[in-house]
């Protein structure tokens, strides 16, 4: 049951804590403008870096913005890490390798999930049912492949920064242990996996989660559930939560260029912010309250 | 003194007292300055600076106005000092204009390097470690963590917080904010979308805001005089009045055509505000908008009114609370004047505190809309209301980007729609428009030439334009008699352009000159029987 228990609280932990965190940068105060060009939604713009500012009299005409151009550049940086991959491909290889891996563990828990659903529906995963064969293939790919990913990703990334010196001197022992806590993450899971190619053990894992039935595990797949529990709840707390902070760092700092306008949302934002007096203020002598004004000499 | 490649965050307040480190190499340069002897060397601080200055960075000195705690009590209090700062950069009641891009590049950074290289001076120094731009933010990150979270306290070093925050520490940092051009090149390559650049504006308000430490060419003969005469420049109404009287004169004495100015006109479309240092270094600039204006038929103005006859802020370079004040009263002298719009002319910083940086200080209905001058003068261009020559600029021009027009405002095409229908040998630089790299005198750095300043700037910050400009005229550089043109539409870049053309001596070996856009938009002008360029007038 405590397996079960685990599983349960820090799935809910990860999207749990995951949502605190976003709603903790979201509820931040409105920031002064922080634009940084190319911004893809300048509609007809973004690709060569141009803005609105290239128009005269450019607040009289219609604001033109893509979400399908923003869409498209997150994406790319979200499955691809392009800039990554533009600007330093030798840890585009190894940290590509990471993420992707995880990509593909995300799809096989989902595959898990289904797979658990389908025998709970009566239909075994060795019954040849087509269905059945799909998902129980897919599930066998997206979860190697992902293994062996974040395995070969977290054991270049750890080795590299253990012997690359400009990686070296920036890396803290718990940014260390990050990438180690993956790593016997994944490779708990590889050796569980050794007996058991088909996945059935994750399969039966949803199962228990889907029916609340206990997890029967042995000792290597319960160390790995710890494992995995842990790192989940972990992983929010940390700046591995970066899923969250790209989403801010981009969308809502970097391409946030949208003009205060009369009737404009920053607009409405910039009224209705509660006029509070700040209680503390900066020390310098010419940031006092009222600093000596002489108009002209 | 450690060498570039071993230096180590965690070195940053040891040897207190002795330099820590020193430039080792610089990136060799293009032909012709390939060769030995083309260059001045780097000279080492004279020793007596060290009683006053902080010299025990890298031997130069930005901060002119820091002096030296002389007892184990000044120590403890610029320490002390420091850290309430650092508390007032955290807090959303004294810093929430930036807080939420504040923390997000002080939590989430992945250490991946991938911001070095986009860096000017990082590569100008061969990769120097100092001048990472990530090493001044993890050296702020990790003082955050030991000072300002549980964690930290708890765990140390294992978590990061191991610098020592002595005096040294907070000097040599306060030092290093000013290595970089706050020109966020860095930025833009970030897999994260994270902001070294503003780290290092951050460390500079600390100091200005906090500890009153910012250098006087930005602070006291900066925004301080500005708030207080109406003009960095030290410019009050009258000197600018008595300028302007002699306008119009200078006009006709230079275009043989006499234009005269508004000054002041009530309900004027356009207030046209400049730089007003370009009125004393490059007064061609201001005459050639007039010149440009007049004949488009605009229905603009100057203004005489206090800090409206300056565009400068330099407050965007290190101190919210004075860039704030400057900003707003231009938008007040705009709508004193009943003016449709505020119209920036050639000044990159110009543009982004007017236009971007005081965007959200006020509701919208208390603002007069600002824009950059380059559509409006695209649009003059390419309407033919100019009657334009392109011959008469038939030499190789190159475009410098602004980063502050460019990649911070997203203003790309307009300046090249000109230049390419008025300069026939227009070429660009590598890489350019929002990729470009910095002048080197962002940031303040065009003005600060107190003790060795300058020689940073010279040798390693203007480095990579150097570079650039050369190789944009490889094709002609051997030939001294075929004038080159280098475009910079910036009173700042203008600034540094023209201190690496006499440094290495450019002009007078190899005619690479400089100037603005509009200067060569009336150099083009057929109405004129005379060349508008300086160093064509003296050719004739
Ligand atoms: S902002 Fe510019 S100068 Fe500063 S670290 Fe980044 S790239 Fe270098
Ligand atoms: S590129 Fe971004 S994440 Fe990588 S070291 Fe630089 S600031 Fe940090």
């Amino acid at each position: 049951m405590f397996l079960l228990i685990l599983s349960y609280v820090s799935l809910f932990a990860f999207i749990g804590l995951s949502i605190y965190k976003a709603y903790q940068y979201g509820h931040m105060p409105m920031h002064g403008r922080q634009d940084l060009y190319p911004i893809p939604k300048e509609k007809g713009k973004g690709h060569y870096g141009g803005s609105y500012f290239e128009e005269t009299d450019w607040w009289k005409k219609p604001r033109e913005t893509s979400l399908f151009e923003e869409i498209i550049d997150m994406l790319k940086e979200m499955l691809f890490i392009k800039k990554l991959f533009d600007n330093q491909r030798p840890l585009w290889w190894l940290s590509y390798s990471m993420h992707l891996g995880i990509y593909c563990l995300l799809a096989w828990t989902v595959l898990l999930f289904v797979g658990a659903g389908t025998e709970l529906s009566g239909i075994a995963m060795n019954s040849g049912h087509w269905w059945a064969t799909i998902v129980y293939h897919l599930t066998f790919i997206t979860g190697l492949a992902g293994a062996l990913m974040v395995a070969f990703g977290t054991a270049g990334l750890f080795i590299k920064r253990t012997v690359v010196s400009s990686f070296k001197k920036y890396t803290t022992p718990q940014e260390y242990f990050n990438l180690a806590f993956i790593f016997a993450v994944t490779a708990s899971g590889l050796l569980v996996w050794i007996n058991d190619p088909g996945f059935d053990y994750g399969r039966n894992i949803a199962r228990s989660m889907l029916t609340f039935s206990p997890i029967e595990a042995d000792a290597a797949l319960s160390i790995h559930i710890v494992l995995l529990g842990l790192l989940l709840i972990y992983i929010p707390l940390t700046k591995m939560s970066h899923y969250v902070g790209k989403y801010f760092s981009f969308h809502k700092v970097l391409w946030d260029n949208d003009p205060n306008l009369p009737g404009s949302k920053i607009d409405q934002k910039i009224k209705t912010a509660p006029v509070v007096k700040p209680q503390k203020s900066w020390s310098a002598p010419h940031f006092q309250p009222e600093p000596p004004k002489t108009k002209e000499m | 003194m450690i060498n570039g490649k071993d230096l180590k965050v965690q070195d940053i307040g040891k040897e207190s007292g002795k330099q820590l480190t020193k430039i080792d190499s610089l990136k060799p340069l293009p032909k012709p300055y390939d060769q030995p002897g083309m260059e001045p060397p780097l000279t080492d601080p004279k020793p007596e600076w060290s009683e006053k200055y902080c010299t025990s960075l890298d031997g130069y000195v930005a901060l002119d106005t820091f002096e030296k705690p002389k007892t184990k009590e000044e120590e403890d209090e610029l320490v002390r000092k420091f850290l309430s700062g650092l508390e007032k950069m955290l807090s959303a009641e004294t810093n929430k204009g930036i807080l939420q891009p504040l923390m997000l590049t002080l939590d989430y950074c992945g250490k991946c390097n991938t911001c070095s290289d986009a860096c000017h001076i990082f590569e100008a120094t061969n990769g120097h470690e100092l001048y990472r731009p990530s090493y001044r933010a993890e050296i702020l990150r990790r003082i955050i963590k030991k000072y300002f979270t549980k964690s930290g306290k708890l765990l140390g070093p294992l978590v990061g917080a191991d610098i020592d925050l002595n005096w040294e520490t907070v000097a040599r940092l306060g030092e290093l904010a000013y290595r970089c051009n706050l020109c966020r090149r860095c930025a833009q390559t970030c897999p994260l979308g994270l902001d070294n650049g503003m780290i290092a504006r951050e460390i500079r308000k600390i100091f200005s805001q906090e500890m009153g430490i910012a250098p006087k060419p930005l602070h006291e003969n900066g925004t301080v005089k500005q708030l207080a005469t109406g003009s960095s420049t030290g410019m009050n109404k009258a000197a600018f009045m008595d300028i302007m009287e002699f306008h119009a004169d200078d006009i006709e004495e230079m275009v043989g055509v006499r234009y005269d100015v508004p000054i002041d006109k009530e309900g004027a479309d356009i207030l046209l505000i400049h730089n007003a240092g370009e009125f004393m270094a490059w007064p061609q600039n201001p005459i050639a908008f007039t010149i440009i204006f007049e004949e488009a038929g605009l229905n603009w103005t100057l203004s005489s009114d206090f800090i409206g006859y300056d565009s400068v802020n330099y407050g965007l370079f290190y101190d919210d609370g004075q860039a704030r004040k400057i900003a707003l009263r231009q938008q007040e002298v705009a709508k004193k004047l009943g003016v449709k719009k505020i119209v920036i002319a050639e000044c990159g910083h110009a543009h982004k505190a007017s236009a971007v940086y005081a965007d959200r200080l006020t509701s919208a209905e208390q603002k007069i809309p600002v824009e950059s001058y380059l559509p409006l003068l695209r649009d003059i261009v390419l309407s033919g209301k100019l009657d334009l020559d392109p011959m008469r600029n038939n030499f190789p021009v190159t475009l410098h980007d602004p980063c502050n027009i460019v990649r911070q405002m997203g203003i790309v095409k307009p300046q090249r729609e000109i230049l390419k229908a008025i300069c026939p040998q227009f070429r660009e630089m590598t890489p350019h428009g929002v990729n470009n790299y910095c002048c080197g005198g962002g940031s303040g750095f065009a003005i600060m030439n107190a003790l060795n300043f300058g020689e940073f700037r010279n040798k390693v910050s203007t480095r990579k334009k150097f570079e650039q400009i050369l190789n944009a005229f490889q094709d002609t550089i051997d030939d001294p008699s075929i004038p080159k043109y280098v475009c910079a539409p910036c009173s700042n870049c203008k600034g540094a352009i023209r201190d690496i053309l006499e440094f290495y001596e450019a002009t007078e070996k190899y005619n690479i000159h400089y100037d603005g856009l509009v200067e060569l938009v009336v150099n083009a002008m057929r109405k004129f029987d005379r060349p508008f360029l300086e160093f064509l007038r003296n050719e004739e």
